[in-house]
């Protein structure tokens, strides 16, 4: 199962239509023929905007757990489609790797601690609109929201700005997607095709992992399975780790199951291996969503934008869930598709992007203004392929506010409140993030540089006094 | 107010697990005169686990499995999956399927319908989808995770036998290179008396792996996986139904406060 190549896996993939439907409407094709329509609407002097918009978010997905983005140990055909029908980001971050700050930040523009989302369970701050709420006062869209919300409840059947169609059972993600899927494709089934609709599809899964940690957490001596042995994907290249870490990223990982449970490297290898069987359940919840609206007349019309609140620690730095500002718990899945006017295969590992771009640049999809004091940046340009303008550094917060991390082209920055222990890393040359240079004094002014552009990108922040150290980033350094 | 210490529980749910959860009072009897490939009603409460022993495990619905024998090729399963979710909204997915006799009971017709009932209690139109299919010949080595409650109670008690399918999981997603195998016997200690269990186990994409447990008369008890576990419970309807209740209630009490 895990050595075929993203080729090979859509190849012996059979979907839906290997069954022959008896009552179903006409399939209409996801045609990828019309840039020119781009070209026209350029020409005309407006920008082109989608009919639909369709905003998927999965729960804690590792970036790299996608077959066409060379992920070797998933079938993932529905992401597949997407990320080949459109552009993908590979340096997209996380404004905050915890879910309900995450999520504050993709419906906002801003950052969590601006939002007052500093920990899980917090609502956004009443003055600072969601997208909901924007878009159905500036736009014709219709807005509705299918699944996980966390703000400040997991479920709810009441969200601001939105018309909720369905909620889900919290830490469920196996059993709620399903239901989750099936509303959306009822909801596209029914959907006049003449009435524009911004949809966020918001799926639990892969964070049922989480469940997953605390059901095998004690030491086996034996595979449960043995007969999985073969197929346990091998530890990551970084799956050791620095001694001198700071002491938030220490304790987080001394907190998780692997090290209470004392794991052995088979039982690390079970767990990756777990982990992108749920990867796997997502896509096929994802994939019904997506055929449905290929059936019911959609596709074309439809711009779809898919992220992750956060990612993963799938074993690295021997890390597992999030909470941290390593890689694999920061970078997030970011993909647009929009046929006809995005171009196809696009791997985009230049640019920067943030969560919190996708309100503005949803903004300027539908056209119109986004809300005051972004913090993040619109990327249509860059979908479009129109200018390669770019975020010249994005800002991940994390931990209570009490963490900071700058990531530029080259190095990643990251500090926290009260510990002396920075980290710096050349992502160029050292993208496990092995092997820290901030005391080295070659990297001085790296570092002095890095600092500068937090305390730049800080003191234009609006942070309630209510959250918690909201006077230090504008001070630290 | 200092957070409550919750102990994790730290291994896979087993039928001893379930029964050390309070997930499972009492075994749930099977008649003597029980015949796997005859007319039967299995009807399953659907219990979720979220890792702790002492919060947040839950019964949140329930699948009823009808089986209608037919010719000496066919038989049919009639299927009703209810799960209850927050702020009462109930998903119901009522499928008809008609099964090849073979060793997988593979579909070979079906009818499904998903529809959602609102916290009021009434049908939400605007969500209402459905699919009428029939197989094609390439659906032989096919079968769906619903079948496969009626499959395991016809296979040979053999560790010899693996079988290797693709998944049809709710008869709609498509999970490829899927193999089951028997495991063995497992004893349940009830009420001091070891209870003899036999165990398959599926593994394949897309699925963390299900673990199907069979009493001697080869009646399905309980299919565990990872968080989730299908408990044979003749009260499972019941038990539910008063969840919904309460929990629409429960929903409308909410709203009228905040009014």
């Amino acid at each position: 199962m895990n050595k075929h190549t993203a080729e090979e896996q859509s190849g012996c993939l059979v979907n839906r239509r290997d069954f022959i439907k008896l009552s179903s409407g006409a399939v209409a094709l996801l045609a990828n023929t019309a840039l020119t329509r781009n070209v026209l609407a350029g020409r005309q002097g407006r920008k082109p905007k989608p009919k639909n918009i369709l905003l998927i978010i999965t729960d804690q997905q590792h970036i790299d757990t996608i077959a066409a983005g060379g992920c070797r140990h998933v079938r993932t055909p529905s992401l597949d489609r997407l990320k080949t029908s459109g552009i993908s980001f590979t340096e997209s971050y996380s404004a905050n790797p915890v879910c309900s700050p995450a999520r504050s930040a993709v419906f906002t523009g801003r950052t969590s601690s601006e939002c007052t989302v500093y920990v899980n369970g917090r609502s956004i701050r009443s003055d600072i609109p969601n997208l909901g709420q924007w878009f159905s006062e500036h736009t014709d869209y219709e807005t509705f929201y299918a699944g996980k919300w966390h703000l400040p409840r997991t479920y709810t059947s009441k969200i601001l700005g939105f018309k909720v169609i369905n909620t889900g059972i919290g830490g469920f993600g196996y059993l709620c997607d399903t239901a989750m899927s099936h509303a959306c494709e009822g909801f596209l089934r029914n959907r006049s095709k003449s009435k524009p609709f911004l949809l966020v599809a918001s799926f639990m899964q892969p964070h049922d992992i989480c469940e997953w940690l605390r059901l095998n957490m004690d030491n086996r001596e034996e595979l449960r399975y043995p007969e999985l042995a073969g197929e346990l994907p091998e530890l990551p290249d970084n799956f050791e780790f620095d001694k001198n870490e700071p002491e938030a990223i220490r304790k987080t990982r001394l907190g998780n199951e692997p090290f209470k449970g004392n794991w052995g490297k088979e039982q690390w290898r079970y767990y990756r291996w777990s982990y992108y069987r749920n990867i796997e359940h997502v896509d096929a919840e994802i994939g019904r969503v997506l055929h449905a609206l290929e059936d019911f007349g959609h596709a074309n019309d439809t711009l779809i934008v898919m992220t992750s609140d956060h990612g993963e620690g799938m074993g690295h730095h021997q890390m597992v869930r999030k909470s941290t500002l390593y890689n694999e718990a920061a970078r997030v899945p970011l993909l647009f598709s929009w046929p006809g006017y995005v171009s196809g295969k696009q791997t985009d590992t230049t640019h920067l992007a943030s969560g919190m771009d996708i309100m503005p640049t949803l903004c300027d999809f539908a056209g119109i203004k986004p809300p005051e004091n972004m913090r993040g940046r619109n990327l249509r340009s860059i979908i479009e392929g129109t200018s390669a303008r770019s975020n010249e550094f994005v800002v991940t917060e994390v931990s209570t506010n009490t963490g900071r991390m700058v990531r530029t082209e080259g190095y990643k920055y990251i500090t926290y409140k009260n510990d002396s222990v920075e980290q710096l890393f050349d992502m160029k040359n050292d993208p496990g993030e092995i092997r820290n240079l901030a005391a080295r004094t070659r990297y001085a002014s790296t570092l002095t540089e890095h600092q500068k552009l937090l305390r730049e990108f800080e003191s234009k922040l609006d942070v309630p006094s209510n959250v918690p150290n909201a006077g230090v980033w504008q001070h630290k350094t | 107010m200092a957070k409550k210490q919750r102990t994790i529980v730290g291994s896979p749910l087993t039928p001893t697990l379930l029964k050390e959860l309070d997930a499972l009072n009492k075994l749930p009897f099977t008649p003597e005169d029980f015949k796997p490939d005859g007319n039967w009603v299995s009807t399953y409460r659907i219990w979720t686990c979220h890792g702790y022993q002492e919060s947040g495990n839950q019964n949140v619905g329930f699948l009823r499995i009808e089986r209608i024998g037919g010719s000496d090729e066919t038989f049919v399963l009639n299927v009703r999956q209810e799960v209850v979710q927050t702020d009462a909204i109930t998903h119901i997915i009522d499928g008809k399927i008609k099964c090849s006799n073979n060793q997988l009971a593979s579909p070979v017709e079906w009818k499904l319908k998903s529809e959602f009932i609102g916290a009021d209690g009434k049908h939400i139109s605007e969500l209402r989808s459905g699919d009428n299919s029939i197989a094609t010949e390439r659906a032989e080595r096919t079968t769906g995770d619903w079948c496969l409650f009626e499959a395991v109670q016809r296979l040979a008690l053999d560790a010899q036998n693996s079988f290797s399918f693709d998944l049809l999981e709710r008869m709609s997603l498509k999970k490829p290179d899927h193999r089951l195998s028997y495991r063995g016997v497992t004893l349940l200690k009830v009420d001091d008396i070891d209870i003899p269990l036999h165990c398959f186990v599926q593994l394949g994409s897309g699925i963390l792996p299900n673990e199907y447990w069979l009493d001697s008369r080869r009646r399905l008890l309980f299919v565990t996986s990872m968080n989730k576990a299908y408990i044979l419970d003749e009260q499972a309807e019941q038990i539910i139904g008063r969840e919904v209740e309460e929990s629409r209630k429960s929903y409308q009490r909410k709203r009228e406060q905040k009014l």
